[in-house]
């Protein structure tokens, strides 16, 4: 691994932060950034740099990097383009290794030799630089935040083991804010702007190696070298998967992605075969990403025979044709399942798949029906579609399939489509790692995904 | 641009290629169709006209040395001497699938390969699947599977499957070629496939 990579260790776990730029000003970058730090509980030391001040949020203020004699591992810089080249000069003399560069106007906006300054200044000492103009980084298991959005005004994830790695910082906080409503914890987020040092491909391989990452998402409108992309994905899913999301796929769009990261978008055919070629999974829109990062939480599918369990019949048809039309199966159930199941029927029921288990089910019910469902061998993946309406449902199902969900069988699914009580049930689900889905089609085109790459892996072993 | 001779690039990575003669009177045309033996087809080399189809530059399933001559003639009053570089006298290829094989250089990713059902439809139907080269052998697998017709290939309607080895072969030699003859662009189409093997029929490129 190139140095300058191994360096990112001090981006995400540094044990002392510089912010270059701080301001006492609440509108300004470098003031909501220090703030993360104070009020974010991080735990190590914070320097704010700014010659213009002594004291900021009651600490003390240096005029520059070299005046702190304390060691520094990661300094984040939100001043003017023009400054930042030699600024990063100062951090590399002062031994400064991680530095992540939030300030825009560089290639983006023409100016292409500021950018190469930066980088050449950046080479020199072997810094892990993020950005320039980027959001930078996240690491909630640090309580590392660069990200220049108000606390208030954007959910911080919880840790968690998934990490995202994305070129554009808006798309990438809009996912990663809608996350942490659901719940869903994150290792680590990197927007990593004009990736003039490091680009995704650095990026990933860091996270292939790192610990609390199990997974990682990619969203790309482009890449400089196509090449190295499809090296490292092909290196790194036999081992994690990737789930990524490209960006400019159509015509129009190509040139949207040209002015806005001064990357070339390329033809997304390449782009497509790369993925296919290196097993990642590729979703087609923001959404699909969310409801296949959800899936990631539990265990692969050993493959495609699904269960379905439901209390309400025309819930149960339409996953049920979900499942034909993504080339998943319906799992023909055991005779141990069906004598099982005919004993917690009523009368009135009849058992299949999928099955129905009535309006009238109660949690217990439900606890039965998924106990069976797991325990049957011939069945790979359950879907448990909800009503969260129906009178006997109350909120005991959740603890039911939390409980479910944490013997780590079979993956499991949620469906449940409603308004605010349901979406509230589906949010305690999520919190606790069950992937839940307001439509069927949604459920299946993810467990569709995650099936083609359970059975990549499968391949790989042999 | 392209040689005269569009099949020459391919002998040089041990591609087969349907026999067959560049002519450019009748004295080599007769000669050819002894050689080769009917039925035979007749194309135009042309610079001018990319689509030979489209203007009248292909003569099919002929079965005497009198059609060839008649087709030969035909064809330089119709298009015109001045339109025509040279004829190709090919051999008739065997019956089977029409399959597309085609090679593009992009700018991030460098060679790809594409497959897809071939002929005539190629743009309407646009059924192909793509990689990047070079390729494996499992990548050819694949990419047959991505097509939407693939159970044609697969056998369909009591048809055996096409020859999976002689198609990943081909496909490993077009991803070398792309590579080290430095290839702009490259159709082989159509490539008819069968159980037994494929002929490449037509072809172009541009470096």
């Amino acid at each position: 691994m190139r140095q300058d990579i191994k360096n990112l260790k001090y981006v995400f776990e540094p044990d002392s932060v510089a912010v270059i730029g701080a301001s006492p000003k609440s509108s300004k970058l470098g003031n909501v950034v220090l703030r993360n730090f104070l009020e974010g509980a991080f735990n190590g030391s914070v320097y704010p740099i700014n010659p213009k001040y002594k004291k900021i949020l009651g600490l003390k203020c240096y005029p520059s990097v070299s005046n702190v004699k304390k060691r520094i591992d990661l300094a984040i810089i939100a001043t003017p383009a023009l400054t930042v080249p030699s600024i990063v000069e100062e951090c590399g003399k002062k031994g400064i290794k991680g530095v992540v560069v939030l300030s825009a106007g560089f290639g983006e906006a023409g100016n292409y030799e500021l950018e190469k300054e930066l980088k050449k200044n950046a080479k020199k000492y072997n810094i892990a630089l993020i950005g320039p103009n980027c959001l930078g980084v996240l690491n909630p298991h640090k309580r590392v935040d660069s990200i220049f959005f108000p606390i208030y005004k954007f959910g911080r994830p919880k840790p968690g083991s998934i990490a995202f790695v994305t070129q554009s910082g808006g798309v990438g906080s809009c996912v990663v804010d809608l996350a942490s409503d659901f719940g869903i914890g994150f290792s680590k987020f990197v927007s990593y702007g004009n990736a003039t040092c490091l680009d995704e491909s650095d990026i990933m391989e860091y996270l292939a190696k790192d610990k609390e990452t199990d997974a990682i998402l990619l969203y790309l409108e482009g890449t400089k070298d196509g090449k190295k992309l499809l090296d490292r994905l092909k290196k790194i899913t036999p081992k994690k998967p990737v789930i990524v999301l490209k960006a400019g796929r159509s015509k129009g769009a190509s040139k949207a992605a040209y002015s806005h990261t001064g990357a070339l978008a390329g033809t997304y055919l390449a782009y497509k075969a790369a993925f296919r070629q290196s097993k990642a999974i590729e979703v087609s829109d923001v959404a699909e990403l969310f409801q296949t990062v959800n899936l990631l939480s539990q265990p692969l599918p050993k493959g495609k025979r699904v269960g379905v369990i439901t209390d309400g019949g025309g819930l149960g048809v339409l996953t049920a044709d979900a499942i034909e039309e993504n080339e998943l199966e319906l799992a023909s159930l055991s005779k141990k399942t069906t004598s099982r199941l005919a004993e917690i029927l009523p009368s009135y029921g009849s058992v299949g798949n999928p099955l129905d288990l009535i309006a009238d089910a109660d949690a217990e019910r439900y606890k039965k029906a998924i106990t069976a469902f797991l325990d049957d061998s011939n069945i790979d993946s359950v879907i448990v579609v909800v009503l969260f309406q129906a009178p006997a449902v109350d909120s005991s199902l959740l603890d039911i399939i939390i409980r479910a969900s944490d013997r780590k069988k079979k993956p499991i699914l949620i469906v449940a489509m409603g308004g605010e009580y349901t979406i509230d049930s589906r949010k305690a689900l999520d919190s606790y790692g069950v992937p839940t889905y307001v439509s069927p089609s949604y459920a299946v085109e993810a467990l569709k995904k995650v099936t083609d790459y359970s059975f990549f892996l499968k391949t790989r072993k042999r | 641009m392209q040689e005269l001779n569009p099949f020459s690039v391919l002998e040089k990575y041990r591609i087969k290629t349907l026999p067959y003669r560049i002519i450019k009177n009748k004295i080599e045309l007769k000669k050819a169709g002894k050689e080769l033996g009917y039925p035979l087809a007749l194309k135009i080399i042309s610079r001018r006209f990319t689509h030979k189809k489209d203007i009248g530059g292909i003569r099919l399933g002929i079965g005497n040395e009198k059609r060839l001559l008649t087709s030969y003639e035909d064809m330089l009053e119709d298009i015109g001497k001045k339109n025509i570089d040279a004829f190709l006298v090919q051999k008739m290829a065997r019956k089977g699938i029409e399959l597309i094989i085609g090679g593009k250089k992009d700018a991030q990713f460098g060679h790809m390969i594409i497959l897809g059902m071939g002929g005539t439809y190629v743009e309407i139907f646009k059924d192909f699947s793509a990689r990047i080269c070079p390729i494996i052998e499992e990548d050819v697998g694949e990419m047959v599977n991505e097509l939407r017709s693939h159970p044609i290939l697969q056998g369909a309607r009591g048809e055996k499957p096409i020859s999976m080895k002689k198609l990943t072969s081909l496909m490993l030699k077009i991803c070398k070629l792309l590579q080290k003859e430095q290839i702009e662009e490259l159709d082989l189409n159509p490539v008819i496939i069968n159980h037994k093997g494929y002929d490449i029929v037509d072809m172009r490129y541009r470096r």
